[in-house]
């Protein structure tokens, strides 16, 4: 592999990372505040990216305007989920019960978008799309770095939002411990319907970024449950410095090894990494003590 | 009936020790009998259902649809193994179905092994691989566990599609047929009672584990598994054992339908909605039931045949199998057979061991007694 090729894949992994920090801190937000595991998250990812197709399609305009309307949208979606199903279920079997109940949300998802805009593969054209970036002697595409910078974005705006307001300590506090923010006086049902609001937010903004440079389809998230799913796993549930620092390493690894072995053997990558994180760490590298337990 | 309320103990008088009266004794005994052959009756009538249906079928569509659902109750049962007495949800038993049906192939294309010596090598090869993935799996409970679980098919989905040479890829792998003398129709009925008799094993191997010592530590876990653990259960090895047998007879499963169906696609055999068919069968006819996962079987399989008869392969199925889950999940996740019970038993006579007394009523009780007591 000669030099500038490690530094363009390397590159390309950095900005595919941001995109899975991004989805994974939003993962993460909803199992801190709720213990729930959301198999639907990458369903709402295709579902954005659906939307932005459209909304690109119907109207013209630059995909990225469609996030003036899916974030809103997406945020209510969350509350309304967290308020109106997952406090349903029965606190005893609340884990194991909501990934089931997330996973029929996200069969649910696949199957209405198959339904209304068939089973075809979709792109969103643009006039930028294939133009490039030299940047250091690498090849960037401009989508792939104008996802990236959307990502980042937000996750420095959601790292701010839990960092330094009122709510953000609120909600910290509940996923630290729910009985002893409820002690001092928050009210912890309705900070997690927020935190739901907000994790579902992500899912939006993942989307739209990645209905820029993807041909999407209906069943294109289980190819994201995965390496979400083993991002969580490997960061420790529950952390979000953890997951995106688990992202960033995944997401470089796989962008390294697609150049030696095509893109299907470089998914496996994220899996080997879960299998192996099970075996050395159960809790993540990054997890608390109760990643184990969940 | 004592209670940690009572502040003095009444001795034991002799009206009481003979509480149950002879009458209500016989009344019990009666109505167990009672029971006893309304189970029999409906156990013998089931059966008999069952085995009929072949030779009730009108057409061999009616009957291959057939063959279908019992494939789907031998899986549903399978996975109950670990999802019943464990409580361990995997949404990944698709895995161990794909890896039975194409390991089983691949011994018979490969080493040209006969199809049942192939089949039953496929059950070896299933529990080989699944014994180092039950160790890593098993390490993490509830929310992790599920996340392994589907992550193991993803990468068999992923591993069958790109390793072309090995398992024929997106092409499918073609198993020749074990009894190439048969017409369609007759095939299907062999392949029925095959099924059927796999069926059986599994129910009986069931019935045996939920007596047994071995059983009432699987469902310990599943009611508390630090308790059990406590309580000196080998959980892990428990778990571990619970996970292989189900993923025996999943991949068993998995094995009969590939000699019957004789062509094998990595999107059809590592499906998650396959293994998303199995928790909802098993969830909806109740877990903790022997013959749950069987009805659940009987009623989603029935519906999904139904579905793609009436309405083709549309994306539908998708929604209303996302509905049924989600359904089931919120209003009866412990399944219709509890749910039945619970039903016939508010019309039937109360059930004494639970008690249905308020605090004042059982104060009054006890100061009853004491002062009978007093008397004698």
């Amino acid at each position: 592999m000669s030099g500038s090729l490690l530094f363009q894949s390397l590159v390309l992994g950095v900005l595919l990372g941001g995109l899975y920090a991004l989805l994974a801190a939003g993962l993460t937000l909803y199992f801190g505040v709720m213990r729930v595991v959301m198999i639907a998250h990458s369903a709402f990812l295709i579902l954005a990216a659906y939307l932005a197709w459209w909304f690109n399609e119907r109207t013209g305009l630059d995909p990225l305007l469609s996030l003036v309307v899916t974030v809103p949208l997406f945020f209510l979606v969350g509350v309304g989920m967290q308020r109106l199903l997952i406090t349903r279920l029965r606190p005893a079997t609340l884990t194991m019960m909501s990934v089931l109940l997330t996973f029929a949300i996200a069969l649910f998802i696949e199957g209405m978008i198959g339904f209304v805009w068939s089973g075809t593969q979709r792109r969103v054209q643009l006039p930028y799309s294939g133009s490039n970036i030299e940047f250091f002697g690498a090849n960037i595409a401009v989508v792939k770095l104008v996802a990236f910078v959307l990502a980042a974005a937000s996750l420095g705006a959601l790292y701010v939002l839990l960092k330094k307001s009122r709510f953000g300590q609120a909600l910290r506090a509940t996923i630290q411990h729910r009985e002893a923010a409820q002690l001092v006086g928050i009210r912890t049902d309705r900070v997690a319907a927020l935190g739901f609001g907000l994790g579902l937010a992500t899912a939006a903004v993942g989307g739209t970024a990645l209905a820029l440079d993807a041909t999407i389809y209906p069943s294109l998230h289980w190819h994201w449950v995965g390496p979400l799913m083993a991002i969580i796993v490997v960061g420790g549930l529950g952390s979000i410095p953890g997951t995106a620092i688990a992202a960033m390493v995944l997401g470089i690894g796989q962008s390294l090894l697609q150049v030696e072995l095509g893109t299907t053997w470089a998914q496996t990558l994220f899996y080997v990494a879960l299998f192996a994180t099970l075996m050395l760490r159960p809790q993540g590298f990054f997890g608390g003590r109760l990643a184990q337990r969940f | 009936m004592p209670n940690a309320s009572d502040t003095e103990r009444p001795p034991p008088s002799p009206t009481r020790t003979a509480a149950p009266g002879p009458r209500d004794v016989k009344g019990t005994r009666q109505a167990l009998t009672v029971a006893r052959a309304v189970k029999l009756v409906a156990f013998v009538a089931g059966a008999v259902l069952i085995l009929s249906f072949p030779n009730m079928a009108p057409n061999p569509y009616i009957l291959s649809a057939g063959v279908v659902v019992a494939s789907y109750a031998c899986t549903a049962t399978a996975w109950n193994f670990m999802g019943g007495f464990t409580g361990y949800i995997s949404l990944g038993h698709a895995a161990f179905f794909g890896l039975g049906a194409y390991a089983t192939g691949l011994l018979i294309r490969d080493l040209s092994w006969p199809p049942f010596v192939a089949w039953l090598g496929a059950g070896a090869v299933v529990v080989l691989i699944t014994i180092p993935v039950g160790i890593a799996a098993l390490r993490v409970r509830g929310a992790s566990f599920v996340i392994v679980s589907i992550a193991f098919v993803l990468i068999l989905l992923l591993v069958s599609q790109a390793w072309k040479d090995f398992t024929g890829g997106s092409n499918g792998l073609v198993v020749p047929r074990p009894f190439p003398d048969l017409l369609r129709p007759e095939h299907h009925r062999v392949f029925f009672y095959l099924f059927v008799a796999l069926l059986a094993v599994m129910l009986l191997v069931w019935w045996v584990i939920d007596r047994s010592r071995f059983g009432a530590g699987l469902k310990a876990v599943r009611e508390d598994e630090d308790k059990a653990q406590a309580l000196g259960v080998p959980t892990r090895d428990y778990k571990l054992v619970a996970y292989l047998v189900s993923a025996l007879f999943t991949g068993l499963s998995g094995g009969m339908y590939a000699l019957w169906f004789g062509d094998l696609d990595p999107i059809f055999q590592f499906s998650i909605l396959l293994g998303a068919y199995m928790v909802l069968m098993a969830l909806l006819g109740g877990v903790r039931h022997l013959y749950g996962p069987l009805l659940g079987a009987l009623i989603v399989g029935g519906a999904l045949e139904y579905f793609k008869l009436e309405y083709g392969d549309t994306q539908l199925h998708l929604v209303a199998t996302a509905v049924l889950l989600g359904v089931v999940v919120l209003f009866t996740p412990n399944g219709i057979i509890p749910a039945a019970t619970d039903l016939v038993k508010r019309f039937g006579p109360q059930d004494s061991s639970i008690r249905e007394m308020t605090a004042a009523e059982l104060l009054e009780r006890n100061e009853n007694e004491a002062r009978r007591a007093a008397d004698e």
